[in-house]
């Protein structure tokens, strides 16, 4: 297995440059550069030209990629021009949020999802499996948008109970309060995240013990005379699982992208605004960052789905 | 939607963007009466008949920045290029030099002092003796002048340079990397002392207001910052998490990208501020107006629109404060190309809208009381030059710039022999014009807007459809337009803001690259250099030639006025003090608070 590892993730270093190459191109053909969107009476062509000049950016594609190639390797993924700032700092500060909100959304969905999916197989055809079904079409038909600016309307504005903008309060300062207020300012949108966000798991989770249900191994296992309640703890929930598991790899490397929609609506610094912003700005070095993570992440998503599934099934071993 | 948000956005920051530089030291702007064509009318300043007292003034005064990405966070003007870092840093003076009046003008009063010597060509900066960094450091002489050498830096990652620094001797050989220093700066008092002189080459009468572009109006902690280098500046500790201050507050705490909270300012040299307390959230643009709705600021600084302005114009205990904003929206023609060989605009006559006529008829023909009346809901109105009324000395109220005049339009038209063949009207050698619109994407208000202009054009038989079928991006839009010549686009409608000083020389110059329509002429070169020539010293002489040249443009009609717009806010009937107007100095020592709680 570790072999295989290995293997994937030297397979991953063509990858990697095939997609930093199509990246860096794909940046650079987009209209416009960094210092086009600032143009104002008060600024100065002639300044604009400099920049553009002393960044490199009219220097022929292969030697700015060269440039940044280079300096990757020294772990300098360059300065934003948007934010004046290393690459890496901004990144770091916003993977940071992303990863607060992403993190405790994600949980509060398998948590509210898991159960919901093995109740709803377990009493298939009936109420409650019905009700579960309705509530997650329901929750899959509405735009996740309109649901984000509905709960920070009702909840946020009218109510007053959750902030409605930023990660963290102004006046937080100790090192509890710094905690509190941060995990205050996440509840909603992770809330929402996770009460919109369970139909795939639930779907799954549910057609897999309707599945499991009828298998032979759980016919055996009640002709035994094992309890019901072990035979869904043992049996049952864990072969349904599969799926869910195969997602999980990707779920864990996904927690950096961040939501695009929440960010806005929330007004919540973290990556999926940053991207976004970085695209409308041209702040090249940002998006080929931000891409060239996302597309890493990625890998190291199937690469770690895999792992996952052989340590769930044992029937899967990889060679 | 999101495309929409993130274009705004970009747009936003295009309207704002000198906003940020210019001297003044809020980003909004203001004056009381010359807003003649707006059909609603507001007051420059809330007038709070309420007592403010201590217990109130000891809580929090809030302030919403409507942005929709996080701020920056750069907090010296001299590296900063957005309105929002000038916005949420604001209360901490932002190193600002000059104290100004109503139009700007310079006066005695603030951290420093200006004096104009004509006959030596020198400008004498002096900083008053008592006057403090919030770190207890005095400010000398010395940081006065680091600004210029931080903008004129060779590696610089500033975006404020411009050519007019060079008039300032040493300045071109500096800006090179060819010398150290700036040899035009001196320091009668030596460099800790509090007198800078500024050498030039020569002198013009804009530099007697602030914003204009040949001196810095900011100051930087010389001593603070010098051990970092200047092309990492921008990204220092001393900039970003530990910045000092020389106005009212200083820093109390800053979140990246989302908050900064103040605490006043001993050391400040000037009236002490009455509020213990300030913070400013980014909020973004699509939930500010429920965000006031349900009392959560006191104001909001940063951009609102007229949809806005529709949503809070009748909220209980808000007052709606505002004055016309330092920017204008235009229409563009594009009339030659810019050479790139000379450095100059060159008009062709043989360009399509080459015929005056043709252009005045497209203006005639447009319906801009009723469109900026239905969609701005009384926050913008039809302009009638190319000048903003903020500026009250120099805007010409006369002019009637373009009425819808339908009529007229289509005499225009047929004098000069564009005739109608079917549908449309063809040129008068009888072949098809057809011309295209230049437009980038917005809101589906500016959208309803663009519909609009097609319609009444197609109204008057020309055939004018959107450039590329469709809107621009913003970034595709002025890409197209800075390319030294372009057949793409033919008429556009875009936006300019001003800087606290008018003089229009980099956007309607023959030598301008931001004369995206290369429009040019012997009388506009005299005008615009006339605006700062010596007999310009005169006010009401550089008041008259500023009324000539808009009506000269109007005439000319090689760009036309589009729409002005109010800068404002609803503010809290809590807030006492609080006033746009530029000749209110100490904005944030005046503000106070009458209540403990928002109400």
């Amino acid at each position: 297995m570790w072999k295989t590892i290995l293997r994937r993730i030297l397979i991953m270093v063509p990858e990697v440059i095939i997609l930093s190459i199509l990246v860096f191109l794909l940046a650079k053909a987009m209209p416009g550069d960094p210092f086009t969107g600032s143009i104002n009476p008060k600024a100065d062509p002639a300044q604009l030209h400099h920049l553009m000049k002393l960044n490199g950016l009219y220097d022929p594609w292969y030697q700015q990629y060269w440039h940044w190639v280079v300096h990757l390797f020294h772990g300098n993924l360059g300065q934003s021009y948007q934010y004046q700032e290393p690459v890496t700092r901004l990144i770091a500060g916003r993977a940071t949020n992303t990863l607060w909100l992403t993190g405790f959304s994600m949980i509060l969905t398998y948590a509210l999802a898991l159960p919901m999916g093995v109740f709803a197989g377990r009493h298939e055809g009936k109420l409650p499996d019905t009700v579960i079904r309705v509530y997650t079409y329901v929750t899959y038909c509405i735009p996740f948008f309109v649901i984000l600016v509905l709960g920070i309307w009702i909840f946020g504005y009218v109510f007053g109970w959750f902030p409605t903008t930023g990660s963290i309060s102004t006046n937080a300062t100790t090192w509890l309060q710094t905690i509190g207020s941060r995990f205050y300012h996440i509840l909603l949108p992770a809330i929402l995240g996770a009460l919109f966000g369970t139909v795939n798991i639930v779907q799954y989770l549910r057609s897999e013990v309707i599945d499991a249900k009828r298998s032979d191994y759980v016919r055996t296992a009640r002709a035994k005379g094992v309890p019901r309640k072990d035979i869904y703890r043992h049996h049952i929930f864990r072969n349904s699982l599969l799926p869910i598991a195969a997602f999980a790899g990707y779920s864990i490397t996904g927690l950096l992208n961040g939501s695009i929609f929440t960010e806005t609506v929330f007004s919540y610094p973290g990556m999926g605004l940053l991207f976004v912003n970085s695209i409308s700005y041209r702040d090249y070095t940002v998006i080929t960052a931000l891409v060239l993570i996302y597309g890493i992440l990625n890998l190291l998503g199937t690469l770690l789905s895999d792992i996952i599934l052989t340590l769930v099934d044992p029937r899967i071993r990889i060679e | 939607m999101v495309k929409n948000k993130l274009v705004l956005s970009a747009m936003a920051v295009l309207a704002t963007l000198s906003l940020a530089a210019c001297g003044n030291k809020k980003s909004s702007a203001s004056s009381s009466s010359a807003e003649a064509g707006a059909s609603v009318k507001l007051l420059d300043n809330y007038n709070n008949p309420a007592k403010a007292n201590a217990a109130a003034n000891n809580g929090t005064l809030k302030i919403a920045e409507a942005n929709s990405s996080p701020f920056q966070g750069i907090t010296d003007p001299a590296l900063a290029s957005n309105a929002e870092d000038s916005d949420v840093f604001a209360p901490g003076g932002e190193g600002a030099l000059f104290n100004q009046d109503k139009n700007y003008k310079i006066i005695n009063g603030g951290l420093a002092n200006l004096s104009l010597n004509r006959k030596n060509n020198t400008a004498t900066v002096t900083v008053r003796p008592n006057a403090k960094w919030s770190n207890g450091m005095k400010v000398t002489a010395r940081d006065v002048e680091y600004p210029y050498e931080v903008i004129g830096n060779k590696a610089t990652t500033s975006q404020q340079f411009s050519a007019d620094f060079n008039d300032i001797k040493g300045m071109a050989a500096y800006h090179a990397g060819k010398a150290k220093t700036i040899s035009g700066f001196t320091y009668p008092k030596g460099q800790s002392g509090n007198v800078v002189v500024i050498h030039f080459n020569h002198m013009t009468p804009s530099m007697k207001f602030n914003g204009n572009s040949f001196m810095w109006g900011y100051v930087e902690p010389y001593e603070y910052i010098k051990n970092v280098p200047i092309p990492k500046l921008a990204a220092s500790k001393q900039i970003r998490k530990d910045p000092i201050f020389t106005g009212p507050y200083k820093l109390n705490k800053v979140v990246e990208g989302e908050s900064t909270t103040w605490v006043p300012n001993p050391d400040f040299y000037g009236k002490q501020p009455q509020i213990k307390h300030i913070s400013i959230n980014v909020v973004s643009p699509n939930n500010i107006d429920k965000a006031i709705q349900s009392k959560k600021y006191d104001y909001v600084s940063g951009g609102l629109q007229g949809t806005d302005y529709k949503q809070l114009k009748n909220l209980k205990n808000y007052h709606i404060v505002g004055s016309p904003a330092l920017s204008y929206d235009y229409f563009g023609f594009n009339l030659g190309h810019f050479d790139t060989k000379t450095g100059e605009n060159v008009m062709d006559p043989k360009a399509k809208m080459a015929n005056k006529n043709l252009r005045k008829a497209m203006l005639y023909a447009l319906n801009l009381d009723q469109v900026t009346k239905k969609f701005g809901y009384g926050m913008s109105w039809r302009a009638n030059t190319l000048l903003p009324p903020v500026f009250t000395n120099y805007y010409n109220a006369q002019e009637k710039g373009y009425p819808l005049n339908i009529k007229k339009a289509n005499q225009l038209l047929d004098q000069a022999g564009f005739k109608k063949k079917g549908q449309y009207r063809t040129l008068p050698n009888g072949k098809p014009l057809k011309i295209n619109f230049g437009a980038m994407t917005g809101t589906s208000v500016q959208m309803a807007e663009y519909q609009d202009f097609l319609q009444q054009w197609h109204k008057i038989g020309l055939d004018v459809q959107f450039a590329g079928g469709k809107p621009m991006e913003m970034n595709s839009f002025y890409a197209a337009l800075q390319a030294p010549s372009q057949n793409k686009i033919d008429v556009w409608s875009g936006a300019w803001s001003v800087s606290s000083e008018p003089t229009p020389t980099q956007i309607y110059g023959q030598d301008a690259t931001f004369n995206m329509g290369h429009f040019v002429s012997a009388e506009n070169t005299k005008l615009l250099n006339e605006m700062n020539g010596n007999k310009a010293w005169n006010n009401s002489y550089r008041t008259k030639i500023f009324k000539q040249w808009q009506t000269y443009m109007n005439q000319q009609a090689a760009v036309g006025p589009e729409s002005f717009g109010y800068a404002w806010s609803p503010v809290n009937q809590r807030v006492k003090g609080y006033s746009v107007s530029p000749a209110d100095n100490n904005f944030w020592s005046n503000l106070a608070l009458t209540s403990k709680n928002i109400q």
